[in-house]
């Protein structure tokens, strides 16, 4: 009964028949998803809490095999391979498919070795290769004016707003195909959530996107595409202005319009 | 008396109570640290790091031969211990975790050590340690007191990992890093103050201990450095010239006792100043 529109540009993802099951729950918790990606857009999933949103956008770098038990079935379809599958390689999905997390997560050293830490771990450790890499991820996440002159500081002395831009510039510094933002904005102040909803918007153009909000503003505001989750269905996915003026399910209909959720 | 009135007097009794507690405990502590230092300072003179052990009555007789031997004792005790504590906390707050049972045995194990009576562990490392070789030796001490250690700095290692935020964590493993790395240049550098302050706390808690080294390294009234023999501890000296009836020796004692607790207060304050910073963060 979802009705999912197909996107006419090429797929950065495509996920087919994805379930997802937490560890002791016999019921699925994501139930037959299937919608595609599109590559260099940013797509916002929106829904009442617990419809399962988060769990879908971390289903897409496997953060659910950190922890025992949780099952996946389906497909995830990135650049022509199934990345449910057993052969995944944990390290380069994750340097492809970034993430950035509802806190601020600066890392507990300097500024400069927070932009670095993903390109070390890929092995490079050329200086000014590295000196060079850290000062674009920066300036691509627009905090390399306040940051310039204290790469050396702690991480931590940065205002919440700036640590999760520096959060951005450490995912973008391994050039990741594609970011993924979970609830980005819910631990700032308006003024740095512009901030973060702008650059969002700036970094589409080398990054595809896809954001979990508790916001339908900010879904409307940044999103190309949004979709819409119930109770781990995805109900529907839409282009943004058509879903939000006019959906095509009921249920969208009744949460964008305020009356559950 | 109305209702209200009767309260206000119970709600005073009560508070009056508690402060009266609190001031018999503070006013006892006051009264050892100001016998200590008066006695102490008394008693401290440059013989006391010049020279060893002597019979009494002898001018040039000092502490020099347990202040060395309790270096050795506690340093060595902290290069083993401190590692080993580490580590295992870290394998039961990153590889355990709450749920695993053998970390919840560990965890339980180490709480039941830390409050066991080091008199049990001394005559312990006796049986193992000392019987079977047939002498006492700085080695058997620095067994007993590794042993003490290990569930202080375990504990703490644990409790502080388990305060780093687990997004942290998951931001390590998003960005592609291995699980030993994210524990390595993430979660234990997030916690390293929190794990210093444990390990200040450690070697505190052993520095004062006596009963296990009596079972284990015992004493020598002169400078030994070699750990496969008796060596000589601050503790132990001090128990023994405090018990003597020589008054030089008794004021090696207080020397020896002033030495030891301004080195413990120390470490404890210092502990607590990096806890503060902690916070302060």
């Amino acid at each position: 009964m979802a009705t999912i529109i197909d996107v006419p540009e090429e797929k950065a993802i495509q996920v087919n028949n994805f379930e997802f099951t937490y560890a002791g729950v016999s019921e699925p918790n994501l139930k037959n998803i299937t919608m595609p990606i599109a590559k260099n857009k940013v797509t916002a999933l929106i829904g009442p809490s617990g419809c399962g949103k988060t769990t879908l956008l971390r289903s897409f770098n496997r953060m659910h095999d950190l922890y025992p038990g949780n099952t996946y079935n389906g497909e995830i379809l990135f650049e022509g391979r199934n990345i449910l599958a057993e052969k995944e390689d944990m390290i380069k999905l994750r340097t492809q498919i970034g993430m950035i997390f509802q806190k601020p997560t600066a890392f507990p050293m300097s500024i400069y070795d927070n932009v670095a830490y993903g390109m070390r771990l890929k092995g490079i450790k050329n200086k000014t290769e590295l000196n060079d890499r850290v000062e674009k991820a920066l300036k691509d996440a627009a905090i390399w004016k306040e940051t310039s002159d204290r790469l050396k500081d702690d991480a931590n002395g940065l205002s919440g707003g700036q640590q999760q831009r520096l959060c951005i510039a450490r995912a973008i510094a391994v050039e990741p195909e594609v970011l993924l933002f979970d609830e980005p904005t819910s631990a700032l102040d308006p003024i740095s959530t512009q901030g973060i909803e702008k650059l969002i918007i700036e970094l589409k153009e080398k990054v595809s996107i896809l954001i979990v909000t508790h916001n339908m503003q900010q879904a409307a505001r940044v999103s190309d595409y949004t979709g819409f989750m119930y109770l781990g269905d995805l109900v529907e996915l839409g282009r943004t202005e058509e879903l939000f003026v006019t959906p095509s399910e009921k249920l969208t209909e009744e949460y964008i319009t305020g009356k559950f959720g | 008396m109305t209702h209200t009135e009767k309260r206000i007097i119970i709600n005073k009794i009560v508070m009056m109570l508690s402060s009266l507690s609190a001031a018999v405990g503070i006013a006892f502590l006051l009264w050892i640290l100001t016998i200590l230092i008066i006695n102490g300072i008394d008693a401290i003179n440059w013989n006391i790091f010049a020279f060893e052990g002597a019979p009494p009555g002898y001018e040039e007789s000092g502490l020099k031969h347990a202040l060395i031997g309790q270096a050795m004792l506690i340093g060595v005790s902290t290069l083993i211990g401190v590692p080993l504590g580490i580590l295992a906390g870290t394998y039961l707050s990153e590889y355990g975790g709450l749920t695993s049972r053998l970390a919840n045995i560990v965890r339980d194990i180490s709480d039941i050590m830390m409050s066991a009576p080091s008199i049990v562990i001394g005559s312990f490392v006796y049986a193992i340690f000392v019987a079977p070789f047939g002498h006492f030796s700085g080695w058997a001490g620095i067994v007993a007191l590794t042993i003490i250690m290990i569930p202080i700095i375990l504990r703490t290692t644990d409790d502080m990992l388990q305060l780093v935020p687990t997004a942290l964590r998951e931001a390590g493993f998003a960005l592609g890093a291995p699980k030993y790395k994210v524990i390595m240049q993430v979660v234990l550098r997030g916690a390293k103050t929190g794990i210093l302050t444990g390990v200040l706390l450690g070697v505190a808690r052993v520095s004062g201990e006596t009963a296990p080294l009596l079972f284990t390294s015992f004493n020598d009234n002169f400078l030994n450095t070699d750990l496969s023999e008796p060596i000589a501890s601050l503790t132990v000296t001090m128990f023994n010239y405090a018990t003597s009836p020589y008054e030089d020796w008794q004021k090696l004692g207080w020397a020896a006792a002033f030495i030891l607790s301004m080195f413990i207060l120390s470490l404890n304050i210092l502990g607590r100043l990096l806890l503060i910073k902690r916070k302060k963060k």
